[in-house]
């Protein structure tokens, strides 16, 4: 989709809830092709540190700067380079898997994309099912979908494989080393295997 | 733009359609309203300023029972972020405003028939009572869609949406009553250019919120 150069940069990132220290001191520097893992302890800010990435919200102190053949993106602008997944990432109940796709696909809409990853993630026979009856399992791959669908250049995955069964997590695997060489890919998660896929990372708990 | 505004609308609709338990509320709200108060009336005439009174807490307290849910439904079925992570603030307020208006225009449609051939009321001016609602409706649907992101993302549903509601609205509400009575009875005419007080009032508020709405809608 875009064929520029983007990198991420963080700069000495904190974040505080009340005078609740979560983390402080964060610095990398992403480029494509990196792989980067986040983990820790439950209640380490693993997910909050990945929504800071995105954009989603805002350090206490400290920056992330997306850069674009090295302009910098505006943060409203992120999301244009992003497919972000993670378990507050919740489609819509009562539209079906293709409605909810088209409804978050760029235009314009590549229908045939869409039965590819539903069929490669199984859920082409649910596709015109409403989501509320699909399983924890099946809306964590739908997930996946919705994160993966828009080709992004950066890939943000929360708890990946929470909620996947073992031929789900090998379609994930499967698909984020296909994709993981052409991407910037960041995933927070407590799961050896995760952790196994990324080139570098960091653990909050240090 | 345009067709993300048009994706986010439809998209609505189509859970709304689904899941037709608000909306039909809203609307059997207002027709429930509408019949009692001309059941209680029993057929005793009320002056034009009574009529205009009645007309406009009813369409007040239909709107208090609607409006708020296209943003409450976002937050309660845990979907905000999921809309965040593709549409912009902008889209999103805009494709929620036009929602609003659409939904409030029907609710007003159905008052408003209902009103006028329970009560029998003929307005002098149909034009100008026409007007009167269409505007005022939109006013309304303008502060209440803004004030509804707001509550969503408070937590506090509805109570706390009538209660800001009521102080805002209110200059709208006294400016409709005066145009619907001076429409029903046909005096006082000069008044139409009220009407002028309240499509400037929608147009104030609705550009206030679109500057401001993101820094309602995300949590930075």
């Amino acid at each position: 989709m875009h064929d520029k150069l983007i990198r991420i940069e963080a700069e000495k990132i904190e974040k505080t809830f009340a005078k609740t220290l979560l983390f402080r001191n964060i610095n990398f520097n992403l480029g494509k092709g990196d792989s980067f893992y986040i983990t820790g302890p439950n209640g380490s800010g693993k997910s909050t540190l990945l929504q800071i990435l995105a954009g989603i919200q805002k350090p206490s102190s400290g920056n992330v700067i997306y850069t674009s053949d090295n302009s910098v993106i505006e943060s409203e602008d992120y999301k244009d380079f992003l497919g972000f997944t993670g378990p507050q990432v919740n489609p819509y109940d009562m539209l079906t898997s293709i409605e909810n796709l088209t409804f978050t696909s760029t235009e314009p809409v590549d229908e045939n994309l869409m039965i590819e990853y539903l069929e490669k993630f199984d859920l082409y026979r649910h596709r015109t099912k409403s989501v509320k009856y699909y399983s924890s399992g099946m809306k964590q791959r739908l997930r996946l979908i919705h994160a993966l669908i828009n080709n992004p250049e950066i890939l943000m995955l929360d708890e990946p494989c929470s909620n996947l069964d073992s031929k789900g997590r090998d379609i994930l695997y499967r698909i984020l080393d296909e994709v993981k060489n052409n991407k910037i890919l960041i995933i927070a998660t407590n799961e050896p295997e995760d952790i196994n896929l990324c080139s570098k990372g960091i653990n909050l708990e240090q | 733009m345009n067709n993300r505004i048009l994706n986010n609308i439809k998209k609505d609709f189509l859970i709304e359609s689904r899941n037709r338990s608000a909306i039909n509320i809203s609307f059997a709200f207002a027709g429930i309203t509408t019949l009692s108060v001309s059941l209680a009336a029993g057929g005793v005439p009320f002056t034009p300023v009574v009529h205009s009174i009645i007309f406009w807490i009813i369409l007040f307290f239909s709107a208090m029972s609607g409006l708020a849910h296209i943003f409450i439904r976002e937050e309660e079925e845990k979907n905000s972020l999921f809309l965040s992570l593709y549409y912009t603030p902008e889209e999103i307020y805009l494709s929620k405003l036009i929602f609003n208006i659409i939904l409030f225009l029907s609710i007003s449609v159905i008052v408003t028939v209902l009103y006028l051939f329970f009560l029998q009321v003929l307005p002098v001016y149909l034009f100008l009572f026409i007007l009167t609602v269409v505007a005022g409706s939109i006013a309304i649907a303008s502060v209440t869609t803004i004030l509804g992101a707001m509550v969503s993302k408070a937590g506090s549903g509805s109570s706390l949406f009538t209660v800001i509601s009521f102080p805002i609205l209110l200059p709208v509400l006294w400016t409709a009553i005066s145009l619907t009575s001076v429409s029903i009875d046909g005096t006082g005419i000069q008044e139409y250019r009220n009407i002028l007080f309240l499509l400037a009032f929608s147009g104030v508020i609705v550009s206030v919120s679109y500057l401001s709405f993101k820094f309602i809608w995300t949590e930075l």
